[in-house]
């Protein structure tokens, strides 16, 4: 029934396939797998940065569905994943593709999920200048707690991502037109209930990795002043 | 006092050295030394995501390349401006690539500011911030859009003061002027 239905994964993170967005990207690809589509999956910053441009717009341009997976950089979207858009739009004159969606999904390294608010709306925007379909868009806080981990084997703490997906992935199923609200809330609910919890556990991972490289008593250094 | 003209413009599109050369000359009629670096001239590489510059060479990036000058002259100047074409409502990637390599400029550290959890400053002082986007044709939701970054990059990055505003390509110099006066005063620039 899927089968002539394509989607391409396109993963903004350097983090590549240790990324938790590579980890939120592959639990929608292998659910869609299972349905009979068609799935392609391309890096960013390792491969769509480096390949001919011909055969990357031609892979976007195949693509029924476009799943956009990035971390926030600097409240927005990583630099290669902003150059990777300026060029699809670059090369695309309004309703050159018919019916191509998108959807993204951003995850953040603070626990609120809001601070990923701007970077999809930069999405919306990228889909309306290229002709594209917004779907709407998934905001997770909190994205250390995947780091890289297959989301199916998150336990307890990704039930909330599990369930997000899954309504994300009916809705491509059934040829919706938006991602479901209810989709967007379970994303952004906090897997950990407690910020300070977080936060807490995050600064003891810096400390640690501060002292295996030895320079634990140079984490505050000002080198520049 | 010191300022720096972060220009993003995009090496084949439309320059946006009218705008840098009048906020130079406001700039230097208040008594600033004032630094321009067209980005898109240097050599910077893309964030690798490492956190080396907080785990490794803690406040430097372990790339070297020309984003360490650009580190060094932002957290020495008084006032930055971002000068980008508008990006579907952000900046553009010449313009982000040299911001993603600045997070060496604050600790790994969380505090909380404005409501939510940021990173605490590493240094005691940061610059002022001013946004100016360059539309080739202007969008309402765009340049809301790039007001409400422009704040949020604020917050993060501990600017003291903060100042946005968008222009369209086709705007005169004395409206240009205008603005940009406005925009310097916003952030304490003053002419005495
Ligand atoms: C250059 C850089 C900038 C970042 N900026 C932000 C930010 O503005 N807000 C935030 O919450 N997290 C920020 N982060 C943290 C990442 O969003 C976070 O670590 C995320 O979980 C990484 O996802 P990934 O594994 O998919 O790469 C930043 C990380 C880096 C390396």
């Amino acid at each position: 029934m899927n089968k002539s239905r394509n989607i391409l994964l396109l993963v903004g993170s350097p983090g590549g396939a240790s990324s938790t967005s590579a980890s939120l990207g592959h639990y929608i690809l292998d659910q869609l797998a299972v349905q009979g589509f068609v799935t392609t999956e391309l890096n960013i910053q390792s491969e769509v940065q480096s390949s001919d441009l011909q055969t990357f717009c031609k892979t976007i341009d195949d693509a029924e569905i476009i799943l956009l997976t990035f971390p926030l950089y600097v409240d927005s979207l990583p630099a290669p994943v902003i150059n990777t858009l300026e060029l699809i739009r670059d090369r695309r004159v309004k309703s050159q593709v018919n019916n191509q969606k998108l959807i993204a999904i951003v995850n953040c390294g603070f626990p609120e999920a809001s601070h990923n608010e701007w970077a999809l709306a930069i999405c919306e925007q990228f889909a309306q200048e290229a002709g594209i379909h917004w779907m709407g868009g998934l905001s997770l806080g909190m994205g250390g707690v995947v780091h890289g981990k297959p989301v199916s084997e998150l336990g307890g703490i990704g039930t909330n991502i599990v369930n997000a997906l899954d309504l994300v992935v009916e809705s491509i199923v059934q040829k919706e037109d938006k991602i479901p609200e209810e989709a967007i809330e379970y994303m952004a609910t906090p897997p950990i209930p407690y910020k300070w919890m977080y936060t807490s556990i995050a600064s003891i991972s810096w400390i640690f990795g501060a002292l295996k490289n030895k320079v634990l008593t140079k984490i505050g250094s000002k080198p520049f002043v | 006092m010191k300022a720096l003209i972060l220009n993003g413009e995009r090496s084949f599109e439309y320059s946006l050295s009218k705008f840098s050369k009048i906020i130079e000359d406001l700039l230097k009629g208040a008594g600033y030394q004032i630094k321009t670096i067209i980005l898109h001239e240097k050599n910077i590489g893309n964030c690798i995501g490492c956190f080396g510059c907080w785990l490794k060479k803690p406040g430097i990036c372990i790339i070297e390349d020309d984003a360490q000058e650009v580190a060094r002259e932002v957290i020495n100047s008084d006032i930055i401006i971002y000068l980008t074409p508008v990006t579907f409502g952000g900046y553009s990637s010449q313009l982000k690539k040299a911001l993603d390599r600045n997070i060496s400029l604050i600790s790994p550290f969380f505090g909380t500011y404005h409501g939510e959890v940021h990173h605490r400053p590493r240094y005691k002082k940061y610059p002022s911030l001013i946004g100016i986007g360059v539309f080739s044709e202007y969008n309402k939701d765009q340049a809301e859009l790039f007001t409400n970054l422009v704040e949020r990059n604020a917050y993060n990055f501990h600017s003291p003061s903060h100042a946005s505003q968008v222009f369209t390509a086709g705007e005169s110099l004395q409206e240009i002027e205008l603005k940009i006066n406005s925009l310097l005063s916003k952030v304490g620039v003053n002419y005495e």
